[in-house]
């Protein structure tokens, strides 16, 4: 698959785009131009004794090919400019256009000869083309053009407040497997990408787990981690959809998945808030989030009981630069006081979390993701060298707030210039860390960056790899570690970063640090990552296991042959630190 | 169009079997497509044009359209798995290769004739039928064929030498190196 394609939105472009092309072939023949009608072209060329059968068959015929172009347009040519919509389809007319007047409309001429056969020649075959036809046909086909490209649009996602219909129930079942509940294996985890912040100023709603398919083959999609030998599969319900508001919860969209995950398998490490919260909490700027999400936190373990792994809030230090720094989700906004507030609340929102999840379980495991980044400075320039302190400095915020870390003053003091309190402060940096928490560290390769002259960040791709960034890490917490997620957007080259993070992995346990698991992230393809999902364009992002088709990218069977070459390795069939926490 | 496939990762990789499944496709499709040539009479005018017998031109025709069903696949490569998007994708290739074959080819190798009336009708509308009945066919046959998952994972490439392996260097580069 190339693009994720609303079929609703291009029929209906492709149809409105017909109808305008004939509404203007008819309406310049009545007010006396020469305006070439296709359905009237289409109309002559065979069954001269149904004249009404052959209008309604042409018609029919000349909607059924606005509907592929309009298809085709979708699929191949859609959000690859950087231009206003119906722009990109006057732009894309040109192909439809070029074939009409070169191709189709001899051909048409043609077709309504006689004779089963003639002789040709270049000037013939061109005879039917004179200059009125060829500018009806141009214009006609610009037409149609702006037209579906002004109707198609945002083929992913939908407007918030929106809900979509609850997954399919679960068939019956077509696996032997069975999960393995409190088993202390190493993890060899995959997960569903299952994002859903709002953009467009919170009007519009990303929801990849319905960009993917995954609503729809939830089913398919667990069996084929089963098939190959995934352990623990990160899984995020969506809780824009599922939480309604406080004491109100749609739980069929998620009861038929949990209760296979619970019979069958992988293991679910439930990913409570990812890079959004419902529309009637607003954005990561509302300080009441983290009251909110505590009482969904709590309904959700005492729904699910034998839910042991949670993933609070995800990477909190991504929702809040990506919300409040780079303005590209939710609260879209460009303050580094507002990065604070969100990543204030979002690690408020953790702690309040894992304590109403501990009240429930109280033998719970926390695993807290957070994307591993690191800043370097081009050069000894003061300027540069300051940013990238403020980044480093930035990136570990949330982190410290939730681990009781002490804070650097410059964090310290951006927290409290926007009102929160040193008494809540304090309350943080004095509390007791659940003991039963995994730092999870992603790394992708732009996780390093560069700050150059001009004060930009730059991706540096792999220049210290996953061992030394997660080493800073563990240097600052001396927790549990996992490597919660990585890919690769390059189907060829993905084998070999799969291999070489795992390679970082097994380096970093040797150097002593207790090491629960590792994660490809994600089991199918994404979508719109290349771009942030900054906007709704439905670009493929081939990163999964499996394409969106299901079927397998090299990587899955690379992850496959990983894993059967280690799981039964001493290690690995039990890993000690995991023993220790399930004990 | 190729980069772009590419960049979204339309490669099929090693556990696919593309040609075969495209070659099968292209046969099975091409039923359909015969049956469209007989309804309008284009099936004896294309035999006169080419100077062979109806049976004959069946025959040059069915092996014409593996070789296109395994060309179409290797092209779209795991796009043409799309059991939503594939019968447009063959629809598209179906018309590009009346475009190319019907329309240009077939008057220039035959010093100029070309069928006309409701006979060249049946050759567009043939083609078409064709296309979309591939790109409906095609995941479907593909499926089956695919090396299983077990199978596939043993394979040398895909196994830990891949950490010493190359990046996909881009289409671009490519290019200039096969020029080099």
């Amino acid at each position: 698959m190339i693009r994720v394609v609303s079929l609703k939105k291009a029929i209906t472009a492709g149809i409105a785009g017909a109808a305008v092309m004939e509404i203007f072939s008819l309406g310049g023949r009545l007010a006396g131009l020469n305006t070439v009608d296709l359905v009237q072209q289409l109309s002559t060329v065979d069954f001269p004794k149904w004249p009404l059968f052959a209008v309604g068959a042409a018609l029919l015929v000349h909607l059924g090919t606005g509907v592929c172009w309009a298809v085709f347009y979708a699929f191949m040519f859609w959000g690859r400019l950087r231009l206003r919509p119906p722009l990109q389809g006057l732009l894309f007319a040109a192909v439809p256009a070029a074939l009409a007047i070169l191709v189709v409309y001899p051909e048409l001429a043609l077709m309504r000869r006689g004779a089963d056969m003639v002789t040709l020649s270049l000037a013939s075959y061109f005879a039917p083309l004179s200059v009125p036809v060829v500018a009806s046909l141009a214009v006609a086909h610009a037409l149609f053009g702006l037209t579906v490209g002004a109707i198609y649009r945002k083929p992913v996602g939908y407007a918030v407040g929106h809900k979509l219909s609850p997954p399919p129930p679960r068939r019956p079942g077509q696996t032997s497997a069975k999960r393995q509940d409190g088993s202390p294996r190493f993890m060899f985890a995959t997960g569903i990408e299952c994002s859903y912040p709002t953009i467009e100023n919170g009007k519009w709603r990303r929801d990849e787990m319905d960009s993917t398919g995954h609503y729809q083959q939830w089913q398919e999609d667990f069996d084929l981690a089963r098939r190959i030998g995934i352990t623990h599969i990160r899984y995020g319900p969506p809780l824009h959809l599922i939480f309604d508001g406080p004491g109100r919860y749609q739980w069929d969209y998620c009861d038929p998945q949990m209760e296979d995950l619970r019979d069958y398998g992988p293991e679910p490490i439930v990913d409570l808030c990812h890079f959004g919260v419902p529309a009637w909490l607003g954005n990561l700027q509302n300080p009441e989030i983290g009251k909110a999400l505590a009482e969904y936190a709590g309904a959700f373990a005492e729904r699910y009981p034998w839910v042991r792994f949670y993933t609070p809030v995800n990477e909190m230090y991504v929702s809040a630069r990506m919300s409040a720094l780079d303005g590209l989700w939710n609260e879209q906004l460009r303050d580094e006081g507002a990065y604070a507030r969100a990543a204030w609340n979002l690690a408020n929102a953790t702690i309040r979390m894992s304590d109403a999840i501990l009240k429930r379980r109280d033998d719970a495991i926390f695993i807290n993701s957070e994307s591993g980044e690191f800043y370097q400075p081009c050069c000894p320039d003061e300027h540069v060298q300051q940013i990238a302190e403020e980044s480093n400095a930035r990136r570990f915020l949330p982190l410290d707030l939730i681990y009781a870390h002490p804070l650097g003053k410059r964090m310290h003091d951006l927290l409290t210039s926007q009102g929160i309190s040193q008494e809540d402060i304090d309350g943080l940096a004095h509390r007791e860390v659940p003991k039963r928490s995994i730092l999870g560290v992603d790394y992708y390769e732009w996780n390093e960056r560069l700050i150059d002259r001009e004060g930009k960040a730059l991706a540096l791709g792999e220049l210290f790899g996953w061992y030394v960034i997660a080493s800073q890490y563990w240097e600052r917490y001396r927790r549990p570690m996992m490597h919660t997620e990585t890919n690769k957007m390059d189907a060829h080259g993905a084998p070999r970063w799969l291999w070489r993070q795992w390679h970082n992995v097994q380096l970093l346990a040797k150097a002593g640090v207790p090491l629960v698991g590792f994660t490809w992230y994600s089991l199918t393809d994404q979508i719109d990552w290349s771009i942030a999902m900054s906007q709704a364009v439905g670009i493929v992002y081939p990163v999964g296991l499996f394409d969106l088709n299901r079927e397998a990218r090299t990587v899955g069977l690379s992850y496959m042959h990983l894993i059967q070459l280690y799981r039964e390795e001493p290690d690995y069939r039990e890993c000690k630190t995991l023993k220790e926490m399930m004990g | 169009m190729a980069s772009f496939l590419q960049a979204h990762g339309y490669d099929p990789g090693p556990s696919q079997r593309p040609f075969s499944a495209g070659a099968i496709s292209g046969v099975l499709a091409t039923v359909p497509a015969i049956g469209v040539l007989l309804w309008f009479g284009s099936l004896r005018t294309e035999a006169q044009i080419l100077g062979l017998s109806e049976l004959a031109t069946v025959a040059v025709g069915w092996t014409a359209m593996a070789i296109a069903g395994a060309a179409y696949a290797r092209i779209f490569g795991r796009a043409a798995n799309n059991i939503h998007g594939g019968w447009l994708f063959g629809m598209a290739f179906g018309f590009a290769l009346w475009a190319a074959g019907a329309v240009l080819l077939l008057p220039i190798l035959s010093g100029g004739k070309a069928p006309a009336g409701p006979a060249a009708l049946g050759v567009a509308v043939s083609m078409l039928v064709w296309g979309g009945a591939i790109g409906l066919l095609m995941p479907f046959v593909h499926r089956p064929l695919h090396e299983s998952l077990e199978k596939g994972s043993k394979r040398a490439e895909v196994g830990p030498s891949a950490a010493a392996g190359k990046d996909h260097p881009p289409l671009r580069q490519q290019r200039q190196e096969s020029r080099h």
